[in-house]
Formats: structure tokens, sequence, C-alpha cells
């Protein structure tokens, strides 16, 4: 034990160690310098450092995890929610068949858990744990007689950043393109290599170059044809970005982008809203989004927003006549998406009080976006659909919000028997209980 | 009769001899010369007591505290806090004692045409953001960094002082001791390095001022030179026996005047 030699010692050891062995893991810098003005002697300060170490590593929790030494931040972080859900899937019916309701009403929850590093000599890597398998939801529905459910593994990465310019990221990965709903489900994580070159170009702007080679399918070799090939959707895109007005908290946004898929398919097991099973060809999207913040319209921490998105097919005519198998002398080709949306907020979503209301309209030709990409919700992935998504989220805490959202859709083109264009028309309501730690 | 009594005599005369022998381990800044005369002058006053001295590292002679393979562990870092843990969990108390100070000096080849770096080119250098000595006023070619290999509580307290606890440049190459690195520096006009102070005075070599301050005595006990730090005798609680013996010869005058004379900053 130590041995105290002075009545300043005795104090600043009693402090010390009085106040937290948190504070004890700070405490170097003030040991020298009480050093330097010659309060303690050499001696008493290694001492005294030693005492600081095992009351941090007896006394907390902090003291007794053992980390790599090559790992710089390790963050835990997650989010439980609780959803209240009513649908209603309408499809469109040949004359003189009988109506199918086809409501929907459930409870359901997602858990979410991520463990994200950050390693030495630009390196990073994480994974996420979430409760559902289907990549465009990790939802599960209350059911089974109180039966328990199954965690799957929803990112696995590893990156590295060798500087601020370059981010390369391998495994299954956060979505680096920017995009909204209209043609990336927010819960879909894409699997194999993507690339973000950054280039700053004023104090105001910056403009990326961002790619990504998803690997969908991992298909048999042995199998003579497309079939055989792995399945793969190759995006790249352009984003600038331009801040401006008071402490520049406005911005604009622009991407501008093109994807395309291999000769392969997509068999049986895709777990997704209406997931197309089958081949993934003749898909080649060229894609235009963005959006306007304008900070503080309305006072302090307020901010309107005008957003949009648009894809066009450029193979839309293959996709829909020789893959979906529709009529061209009945049906146009569908080859055109687009949302335009608007928004309001207070804050940003992290403190009590918070809140945003955002309201989008959008419309979807049937060969316009890939339907195992796209929301899950809004028509339930299904194409050839028009509507609006309205979605209010209030900061209840600072860590827990209340939200509720609703999706109100119509088919575009009638007639068709061909099920990923036949919804005439479908609702959706969300309300949910959202906690995040 | 008296040859059973004779061999007894002999056979406790060897146990008593064996029972003197004091193992130390650890920093190779501290083993390579300062203890091993310290034990050489120590033995000449104890004629019975022996030594073992294995200088492998700082990290290597507080292990063998943890481990009880050694009654001093010899280290130019403090202990980690992960060491104290892993010592407390098998009930062994970290006791430093202070027997020195050291300044690591800067060093470069004789024949560099260097006079001085600033703090943070010495931090550049070695984390490889500065990979040619003309960016520093030398003369242009490529920047050869010697370091201590991991196992050196040196090659740790450089990072911690020197470069903001960032890598090392990948370049750099790693040296088993302070010896190796000056005789890679003094063969290589191109090379930096750092040493304790114990290895400034060989040839080929020359110290560079940081920030205008040299490594010496007043500069390091005035804490003004920024790379000073204090090195340490590792124990199990408070030594005891011939390792307590050992320790207050080291701290007596006459162990500071050899701590002196090697080449280290006494700690009074």
């Amino acid at each position: 034990m130590l041995h105290l030699k002075s009545k300043w010692l005795a104090l600043l050891g009693g402090a010390l160690i009085a106040t937290g062995s948190a504070f004890a893991q700070d405490s170097g810098p003030l040991i020298d310098i009480l050093v330097k003005k010659g309060i303690v002697t050499d001696q008493e300060a290694e001492e005294l450092r030693v005492d600081l170490v095992k009351d941090f590593v007896a006394n907390t929790s902090a003291g007794k995890l053992n980390l790599s030494s090559s790992i710089s931040e390790l963050k835990f972080s997650g989010d439980l929610r609780m959803r209240y859900e009513y649908n209603a899937q309408v499809p469109e019916l040949a004359t003189g068949a009988a109506a199918v309701a086809n409501e929907t009403s459930r409870q359901r929850f997602r858990l979410r858990f991520n463990t994200d590093v950050l390693l030495q000599k630009g390196f990073s890597a994480g994974f996420a744990l979430e409760t559902g398998q289907g990549s465009d939801s990790a939802n599960q529905t209350f059911t089974g007689a109180a039966d328990d459910y199954g965690v799957f593994v929803a990112k696995a990465y590893i990156g590295w950043s060798p500087n601020l310019n370059w981010a390369f990221v391998l495994g299954k990965q956060k979505n680096i393109m920017y995009t909204t709903d209209l043609r990336w489900d927010a819960d879909i994580n894409p699997q194999g290599a993507s690339e973000i070159y950054k280039s700053f170009l004023t104090g105001k702007d910056t403009f990326e170059v961002r790619a990504m080679q998803h690997a969908m399918q991992d298909n048999n070799e042995q199998v003579t044809g497309a079939a055989h090939r792995d399945a793969w959707l190759f995006e790249q895109q352009a984003v600038y970005t331009h801040w401006f007005g008071k402490d520049n908290l406005s911005s604009l946004i622009v991407a501008a982008g093109y994807s395309a898929y291999n000769q392969s398919v997509i068999p049986t097991g895709a777990l997704n809203s209406a997931a197309f099973i089958g081949t993934v060809r003749a898909q080649n999207y060229g894609t235009f989004a963005g959006e306007a913040n304008l900070a503080n319209v309305n006072g302090a921490g307020t901010a309107f927003k005008f957003y949009w998105d648009s894809s066009y097919n450029f193979e839309a005519s293959n996709r829909a006549y020789q893959v979906y198998g529709l009529n061209p002398a009945l049906f146009s080709k569908g080859a055109s998406a687009w949302l335009a949306g608007v928004g309001y907020s207070y804050g940003t979503g992290k403190v009590m009080g918070d809140y945003s209301l955002k309201l989008d309209y959008r419309s979807v030709g049937v060969a316009a976006v890939d339907p195992n990409m796209n929301d899950s919700d809004w028509g339930f992935s299904k194409t050839n659909q028009k509507g609006f998504k309205l979605a209010l989220s209030y900061n209840l805490t600072d860590f827990a919000n209340f939200n509720v959202t609703y999706f109100d859709t119509q088919i575009i083109q009638h007639g068709m028997t061909f099920s990923l264009g036949n919804l005439d028309k479908s609702h959706e309501v969300l309300v949910d209980l959202v906690v995040k730690f | 009769m008296k040859k059973l009594i004779l061999l007894l005599a002999a056979l406790t005369a060897v146990a008593s001899a064996s029972a003197q022998k004091l193992v130390i381990k650890g920093s190779d800044t501290l083993g390579a010369k300062l203890v091993p005369t310290l034990a050489e002058e120590y033995k000449a006053k104890n004629p019975g007591v022996s030594f073992e001295i294995a200088a492998e590292g700082s990290t290597t002679g507080i292990a063998a505290i943890i481990d009880g393979t050694a009654q001093i562990g010899m280290s130019s870092r403090r202990a980690k806090p992960t060491e104290v843990s892993a010592a407390s969990a098998k009930g062994v108390t970290m006791k430093p004692t202070i027997v020195a100070f050291d300044g690591i000096a800067i060093i470069v080849n004789a024949a560099s045409p260097i006079t001085g770096l600033t703090k943070r080119q010495v931090e550049q250098i070695f984390a490889g953001d500065i990979t040619d000595w003309s960016a520093v006023g030398g003369t242009p070619g490529a920047i050869s960094i010697y370091t201590r290999n991991t196992s050196s509580g040196t090659y740790s307290d450089f990072k911690d002082l020197a470069m903001k606890k960032r890598d090392y440049a990948s370049s750099s190459q790693k040296m088993a001791g302070n010896e190796q690195i000056v005789s890679e520096v003094a063969k290589n006009p191109s090379g930096i390095g750092y040493v304790g102070l114990a290895y400034t005075t060989e040839p080929g070599i020359k110290v560079i001022p940081v920030d205008g301050s040299r490594p010496s005595k007043e500069s390091v006990l005035a804490k003004k030179y920024p790379y000073a730090r204090p090195t340490f005798y590792y124990t199990n609680g408070e030594p005891t026996g011939e390792a307590a013996k050992f320790v207050d010869f080291t701290l007596s005058d006459a162990g500071q005047k050899i701590v002196s004379r090697i080449g280290f900053v006494p700690i009074r």
C-alpha cells in the first residue's frame, strides 16, 4: 500500500480514489503537474499511479475489460422497436371473381444490435445482429404461442480508410449509395465490396464517386447457361454536396448513378417481400436523386426539405415483355419511376421534443426498379403502383421515438395478371415505439 | 563420519549459494549496461551472491514478476493497466521503484547535416508522414527509421511521448536493442533512431536537439527535455531478502554513482 509521506499526497490519493475510478484513468497529467511543482516526489507519484490503476481494474466494470491494443474505439449500439401494423392489399381480380379483403393486423417487434470497431492503420470492422432473416425487414410478428425468435447476422464487414479521401469495405455492409426507398429498402445491407473516393473541392463542396459490387446470389457453377453464374449488381454513383446559408447549415445534394446486373438468376429462397424469383437480366438503370435542405426557415432548429429520386430502366422493354411476360399490345413497358417529397422538421431527431414530418408521392413503372431491392412497405415492394407515403416522428425522450407512417398506393396499368404488377390498391399504417441504445 | 559431515557441509554451502541467486529480467535499456555493472559491484561487496540477468525488453520483465520467475523486473516504462490487472488476479502486487531517469535521445548518422528537429517533425518522421530528409532541411533521400521491437518499453514509451500514440511507419525497422540501433544509424547516412542516454556517446552517431532541448542530466531532471522518463525495478510488493538489498544498493549513493557513470540520470 502506498506510504503517504505528506498531507498533500494523502489528500491527493484520497481525492482521486474517492472521486471515482474513471477519474483515475485521466489523472496522469495531474500527477505530472504535482511532480513538477514538487508537491509529490517521482517515487510517490509512481506508487500513486499503480494504486489508481489497481483501484480502476478492481472496482470498475471498464477496468475488467481486456480489449486488444489494436482497438482505438469500440462502439455498441442498437434499437428495439415495438410496432402495430394494419395493412390491406387488394389485388386486381378477373371480372366476376369473388372480392378479396386481404387485411392484416399484427403486433411486431424488431431488435437490432450493432458492434463497430475502429482499429489501427485506418481499419475498421463490425457486425450487426437482428431478429429477421429477410434482408428487407428485421421484424418478427408476435405469434406461435409465445415461441422464441431467431437472431441473424445482418452485417459483417471489414473496412479500410487510408485517408480522408478513400474508403473501402468488404462484406455485408451498410448501403453506401445515396438513394431513397424508391429503389433501396433502408433495411437491405448489400454484400460484396464498396469503394468511395471523396474530393474536398472547397470548404463548402465535396464530390464523391461511389461504387458497389453487390453479390446477390451464389449459384451452382456446374449448371450450364446463365443460371450457373453468380448474380451481381454493379452500381456506380457521383454525388455532389454543397453547403450554404448562415453557418453553412443548409445543403444541396445531387446524385447521378448507373446500375447494372449480370446475366444470372435469383432462385427460390429469396425471403423479401414480393421477391422476384428468376432472371436478373434486362436491368440497366440510370438514377438521379437529391435533396435540398433549408435550415432555420421558421426559427432556430427548424428545417424544410425537398427531396427526389428517380430511376429509368434502359432495358425496360426486355424486362417487361420477355422477363415478366407482359403483352406489349396491352401494356406499356413502365421504364421510369420517380419520387418527389417535402419534409419539415424541428431539431435533429436526437433530443426530446424534436419532430419531423415527411410526405412524398411516387410512381413506379412495372419494370422501373428491382423489386428485390425497393421498399417492402410501400405497395409491398410491388411495381406498377403510384401513391404516397406520410411519415411523422416525435422524440418522446432523447432516446425514444414515437412514429406513425401511412402508405397508400394504387395500380397504374390495369389488367395485368402478372403478380408483381396486379396490386389494385394497398394501404398500410405503422405505429411504432422505438428505443435506441 | 567425518566424510559424511564434510559432505553435508558442502551440500549446505551449495544450497546456501544457490539461495543467494538473484534473477533479474526485463528492459534492455537497463539490462544491457547499467544493471550488469551494478551487479558486478554488488557481487564484489557480497561474494556469495550470483545474478541471472536477462535483458529482453520491459514487457518480459513485468511478465516475469507476474509469473514469479524473477525477483526483480527491469522496465523502462510503467506497467500497463492490463498488466496490473493480471498481476492482481494472481495475487501479485506490482511495486514500482524508480532507479534512474533516462532521456530518449534522437540520433542520426554523424555525417548528417541535420542540426535539430521539432517535436512535430519527430512525430511525422517516425509515423511515416515525412519520408524524405529534404522535408526537414536534410540532404534529399529516403529516411531510414530504426526503432526498438515491440517487447521494448522504449518502443511504447516513445509512442506515448513523441508520437501521440500513433503507429510507427510501416517502413520502420525493428531492432532488438539500443546497441543495434546505434550500429545501424552509424552505418546509414540516411538513418534516424532513438536510444537511451547511456548510448549517445557511441561513435558514428550524433544526438539531435528536439525543440532546441538536448537530453542531459539537467534537462531530464528539470523535465524540460520532452522525451524524459523514469526507469523502474518492479517487484512483487515491497522487495525482501537479497532483492531488497540489491534495490537499496541501486538507490544508494554508490549505486547512483554507477547510474551516472553509465550515462543515466540519477534520481537525486
